[in-house]
């Protein structure tokens, strides 16, 4: 048995799994990685962008190849503020972004995490362990084996497999992260959102056209208020290769509240003008629904790590979304980084002792991982209070349609018509309170 | 150029699918001829079924889809499929209907169990360009040779490809309801006027290498009185939702009111509550009915790639959003036991 | 090696573009694979399984050999001309050349590709090298003497062929339950044999085995529309379909 351990096993091939996995194999480790869809990125789902660039020291050179994983890098941005007719938008175009490495790339998951697969086989054939490290697909792992309250290895069906370290990698489900009990069983639902999300199909030209795109360049908007049906979350639209990307992430706890099904909302997204205008003419070639972490501490284990034991990625609840974009799948990259990193240093040392994986931990708090999510925690729950979600879009849109209506009439100075349009929907006491939290939660 | 059908007989009767097999060959034939070229239409039967029809017999049988000549092979041996058996009959056939291979010909047959077993091996041993299971067929003459145009689909129905060969023979099999019959002609006595009668030469078949041969050591028959499915008119098809014989009973007295063959999906026929030989779609038979009832059945690919060419679908299923909804003509959302019971009380009373 | 049919895919000029350029195992030859691999758990001796194909075909070679088995030959066509156009004809004629050289018990193939359906290289192989076949078996079992014992599915029925030794056979995806690869078997694949040949290796010619058929162009389904959607209750439901039905004179 001791001749068969592995150095690691890695518990999902999602960013984080299959980050953690390159790293190790980079590092001439022996592992395992399991991944229970039939081939990786088969189950997974995300609205697509990928921000940083870690992803450059992943795969040195990404941009190079022809054909890569990727679908194109985002150097223009918006987020929308919506009522129902209008959208009020800050729109930053740079081509500050337009060199590699890029700052974020749009991908889709079920080719990005397959080809990310393929490069980390690459590394594997590359290393001193060809033969002996594997990716397997279409294999779940049912437990995570302890001994003596130390995790040792992993059962899928009635196989066991042995290693100095679990790497859990099984994103935001987190069955197996409560198994070895760094939390407890009972997540509250307020702490998660659904994500839904279209691919709707295109012409590249007339794609590339409608959103001025050149190359591979493309664009991330995100959308807050009217969007949503009142239910709290936000919306998303990205530009694929020839496919947008459209969606919505929704409070689970709201759906409920408000009796709303996603998919009614999303056909009510669909039907803004501002949407239905850049949507117009594709085709809807692939519908999916996953749930995803709101961002919120309260819902992240106990510890990110055991005896024997590394979390990573949203296993972890490792994610932020506070308003202007939803960052998962870097978090889950450079997790992943980090913990491949504390089991090299671990195995350099002879060391897996829970004192020495407890590295992992620090090297998360230093990294902007734990710093943005212990320093964004107010402007999350900025994004998720209602007067964010319906009033500022709404005072917003008003201003906007009295600012740029051009009638024939004296015109009001602006002061007043923003004045006008906070008193319509709420009041100046409120907005300024509100205004002082937001101004000093970002 | 010579266009020979491999005549398809069950019972003592030339099947649908055969027919409209014939009825395109006529056609393409006739326009080929008008054009000046020389093109016979012939026929290759290997049944002990037809052993006594005579030339009269063939002509009322066949002679208004205008047959030009039949080899029949009335071999006691093809009571029973024996691949090559058959392959040799055909092999024979065509080498003295080509005149040794020296006229170019279209083999054009019916999308059968039987067909598929011998296409591939037919086309290797005659080296011709092979097509299988087209839905639509043409024929260019070029020169003093032919090149099949053919359409077909692919992964699983979800796109078709546009096909040429470039053999000198060219062997297609055409999918059941690909092509109207000659309605008129069915059942009319002496051949159509603009055609010589009909001859009919015997052919005997040369065994091939019997170390070749297979033996068909039993036949599981499914029930005789099985309407069968690439004949139908209307079909009623069950899928996973018909659990237990109360379901069962009520497919079946659907499909009696309707005169309806019985269809499955692959989810029952392989739980072995209906025959293996009723499986609809991508493993089983492509149909093409005019009516597609299809109950508790979710709609997977693989079942939808044999039924697009049906003309009405009907979907009776409780989830509203099962795919075969949209395939569906007119869907039903609802429990098959609440359903069927007023659909039958319905069509009962509709048709008096 | 087919495509995954599931897989998104569009048609773009008369090309068919799939979304995930990825190769799965043919359904039907997972059941041929299977079978061979029940047959040696009784009997004992090898399974070895072929496909010809570009360099993607060995992912595919890798599950069969998860499955358990033995050792895989790999024909590759990368590079060679006009592979990218290969039909049933093709193929049959490369595996043949391979099999003429080989020793077998029996051949396993899948009755049809997933992808295309065509359904003719089996018999095809068989014709060529001169040995009786069974096609769309749904059973298969052997005789104290080896032979084979066939259950076809055939037009009105199902038949039991007695097919000797020394045959083919190409199988329905009805006749069994392919295991899924575990991750011994898995891990296990990697280290087994994987022989990897070329069409000259098999005295091939590129220009001998030119396809016979020819894709001009890819083209949509006329896609069928959805129609109309009942929910207002059964009867009410049955009532409205029924006499739709009676309308469109389908109630023969
Ligand atoms: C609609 C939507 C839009 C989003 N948009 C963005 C965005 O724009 N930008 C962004 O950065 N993030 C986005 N996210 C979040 C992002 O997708 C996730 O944070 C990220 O995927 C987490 O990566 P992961 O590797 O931790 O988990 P996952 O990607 O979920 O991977 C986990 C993997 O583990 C496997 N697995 C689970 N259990 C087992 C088991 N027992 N055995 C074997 N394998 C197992 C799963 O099959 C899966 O492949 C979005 C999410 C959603 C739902
Ligand atoms: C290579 C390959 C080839 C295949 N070939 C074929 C083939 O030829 N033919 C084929 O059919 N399949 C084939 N399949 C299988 C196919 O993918 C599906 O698994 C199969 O068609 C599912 O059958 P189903 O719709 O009956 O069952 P399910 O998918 O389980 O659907 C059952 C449906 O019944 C409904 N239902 C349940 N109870 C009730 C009720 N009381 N009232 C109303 N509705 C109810 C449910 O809502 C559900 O939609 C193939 C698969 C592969 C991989
Ligand atoms: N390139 C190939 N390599 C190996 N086997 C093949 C190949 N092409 C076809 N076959 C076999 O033939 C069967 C399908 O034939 P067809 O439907 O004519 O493509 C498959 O199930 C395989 O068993």
């Amino acid at each position: 048995m001791e001749e068969e351990a592995f150095d690691a096993i890695v518990i999902g091939g999602g960013v984080a799994g299959m980050s953690a996995a390159m790293t190790l194999a980079r590092a001439n480790m022996k592992f395992l990685l399991v991944e229970r869809g039939e081939f990786a990125g088969a189950k997974n789902v995300s609205g697509g962008v990928l921000w940083g660039s870690d992803l450059a020291k992943l795969v040195p050179q990404y941009w190079e190849e022809e054909d890569g994983g990727w679908e194109r890098f985002v150097n223009h941005r918006r987020l929308s503020l919506m009522d129902e007719q209008s959208a009020f938008t800050l729109d930053f175009k740079s081509s500050h972004w337009n060199q590699p490495p890029y700052t974020g790339v749009v991908v889709l998951r079920a080719r990005f995490d397959n080809w990310l697969a393929g490069k980390v086989q690459e590394a594997i054939y590359a290393s001193d362990y060809a033969e002996e490290s594997f990716i397997a697909t279409d294999i779940k792992v049912d437990q995570v084996l302890m001994e003596g309250g130390r995790a040792v290895g992993i059962k899928t069906g009635d196989e066991e497999f042995y290693a100095k370290v679990m790497i859990i990698a099984e994103g935001v489900n987190n069955l197996l992260t409560r198994q070895v009990g760094l939390q407890t069983e009972y997540v509250p639902a307020d702490h998660m959102l659904t994500g839904i999300k279209e691919i709707i199909r295109f012409d590249q030209q007339r794609l590339e056209d409608r959103f001025q795109l050149q190359g591979r360049s493309g664009m991330s908007n995100e959308f807050v208020g009217w969007a949503t049906d009142g239910v709290e979350g936000g919306g998303f639209l990205y530009t694929n290769k020839d496919t947008l990307s459209v969606g919505l992430v929704l409070s689970i706890v709201d759906l409920r509240a408000q009796k709303k099904s996603p998919h009614d909302i999303l056909s009510h997204f669909k039907t803004h003008p501002v949407v239905a205008d850049a949507i117009e003419g594709g085709e809807v070639v692939e519908y999916s629904a996953h749930v995803v972490s709101s961002g919120d501490k309260r819902a992240m284990p106990r510890e990110v790590y055991a005896d024997g034991v590394l979390v990573v990625g949203e296993a972890a609840n490792l994610l932020l979304n506070a308003g202007k974009a939803i960052q998962g799948m870097d978090y889950a990259m450079r997790s992943g980084i980090l913990a491949a990193e504390t089991v090299m240093e671990a195995k350099a040392a002879g060391d897996f002792s829970l004192g020495k994986l407890a590295d992992y931990r620090k090297k998360l708090d230093a990294s902007y991982i734990m710093k943005n999510i212990n320093g964004f925690q107010d402007a999350v729950h900025v994004l998720h209070d209602p007067i964010m979600q319906h009033k500022v879009p709404n005072i917003l849109c008003d201003f906007g349609r009295l600012f740029f209506s051009i009638d024939n009439q004296p015109t009001a100075k602006s002061k007043d018509m923003i004045l006008d349009a906070v008193r319509k929907h709420s009041s100046l006491w409120e907005m300024a309170k509100f205004g002082f939290k937001a101004g000093r939660s970002l | 150029m010579i266009f020979i059908h491999l005549l398809t007989i069950q019972g003592g009767a030339i099947k649908r699918a055969s027919l409209e097999v014939l009825a395109r060959g006529r056609a393409l034939a006739d326009a080929l001829n008008n054009n000046g070229q020389e093109v016979e239409l012939h026929t290759v039967v290997c049944s002990p079924e037809v052993a006594d029809w005579d030339e009269a017999k063939w002509a009322a049988e066949l002679g208004a889809y205008g047959v030009d000549r039949v080899w029949s092979a009335t071999d006691e041996s093809f009571k029973e499929h024996n691949n090559q058996a058959l392959l040799a009959a055909v092999q024979t056939a065509h080498a003295q209907a080509t005149d040794q291979a020296a006229k170019p010909s279209l083999v054009a047959m019916a999308s059968t169990e039987g067909v598929k077993d011998i296409l591939g091996a037919l086309s290797a041993r005659l080296g011709a360009s092979v097509v299988a299971d087209v839905s639509e067929f043409g024929v260019v003459a070029e020169g003093d040779g032919l090149h099949l145009t053919a359409i077909r689909p692919v992964m699983a129905s979800k796109a078709q490809t546009q096909v040429q060969t470039t053999a000198k023979h060219v062997m297609v099999s055409v999918r059941s309801g690909s092509y109207g019959i000659l309605e008129e002609a069915r059942g009319q006595e002496g051949g159509t006027p603009n055609h010589e009668p009909i001859k009919i030469e015997l052919i005997k078949i040369e065994q091939g290498d019997s170390k070749l041969q297979t033996q068909i050591r039993e036949i599981i028959t499914a029930a005789a009185d099985i309407i069968d499915l690439n004949e139908a008119e209307t079909i009623v098809a069950a899928g996973r939702g018909v659990k237990d014989e109360t379901a069962k009973a009520l497919i079946a007295e659907l499909a009696q009111c309707l005169n309806a063959g019985i269809g499955a999906s692959r989810a029952l026929t392989e739980a072995g509550i209906y025959d293996p030989s009723v499986q609809i779609g991508q493993t089983g038979k492509v149909v093409a009915p005019q009516l597609y009832i299809a109950v508790g059945i979710s709609g997977a690919i693989q079942h939808v790639a044999g039924i697009t060419n049906t003309k009405v679908i009907v979907a009776v299923n409780k989830d509203a959003d099962a795919p075969i909804f949209e395939v569906a003509n007119y869907g039903i959302v609802g429990d098959l036991y609440e359903v069927l019971p007023a659909f039958i009380a319905e069509i009962k009373r509709l048709k008096g | 090696m087919v495509p995954d049919v599931s897989a998104p895919m569009q048609i773009k000029n008369g090309e068919l573009i799939m979304d995930a350029d990825r190769a799965v195992l043919n359904a039907y030859d997972a059941s041929g694979v299977e079978e061979a691999l029940v047959l040696k758990e009784a009997d004992g001796g090898a399974v070895i399984v072929v496909s010809v194909g570009p360099a993607k075909a060995a992912e595919t070679l890798r599950k069969a050999l998860a499955m358990g088995a033995d050792s895989a030959v790999h024909i590759t066509t990368e590079g060679v001309e006009g592979a990218g156009e290969f039909d049933s004809d093709s193929y049959a004629k490369i595996l043949a050349a391979y099999y003429g050289e080989q020793e077998y018990d029996t051949l396993f193939f899948g009755k049809q590709s997933q992808d295309t359906d065509a359904g003719l290289t089996g018999s095809m192989v068989a014709e060529l090298l001169g040995i009786p076949y069974v096609s769309n078996a749904v059973g298969i079992t052997r005789e104290a003497d080896g032979r084979f014992l066939v259950k076809r599915q055939g037009d009105s029925g199902q038949e039991i062929v007695d097919a000797g030794t020394g045959c083919l056979i190409t199988c329905s995806n009805d006749m069994n339950e392919p295991r899924i690869p575990k991750l011994k078997g898995i891990m296990a694949s990697k280290k087994k044999p994987l022989e990897v040949l070329t069409l000259s290796d098999l005295g091939v010619n590129a220009a001998d085995v030119q396809p016979k058929t020819q894709i001009t162009a890819y083209v949509e389904i006329p896609a069928r529309q959805a129609g109309q959607k009942f929910s207002e209750g059964a009867a009410e439901d049955a009532g409205r379909v029924a006499e739709l039905l009676e309308q469109n004179d389908l109630l023969s």
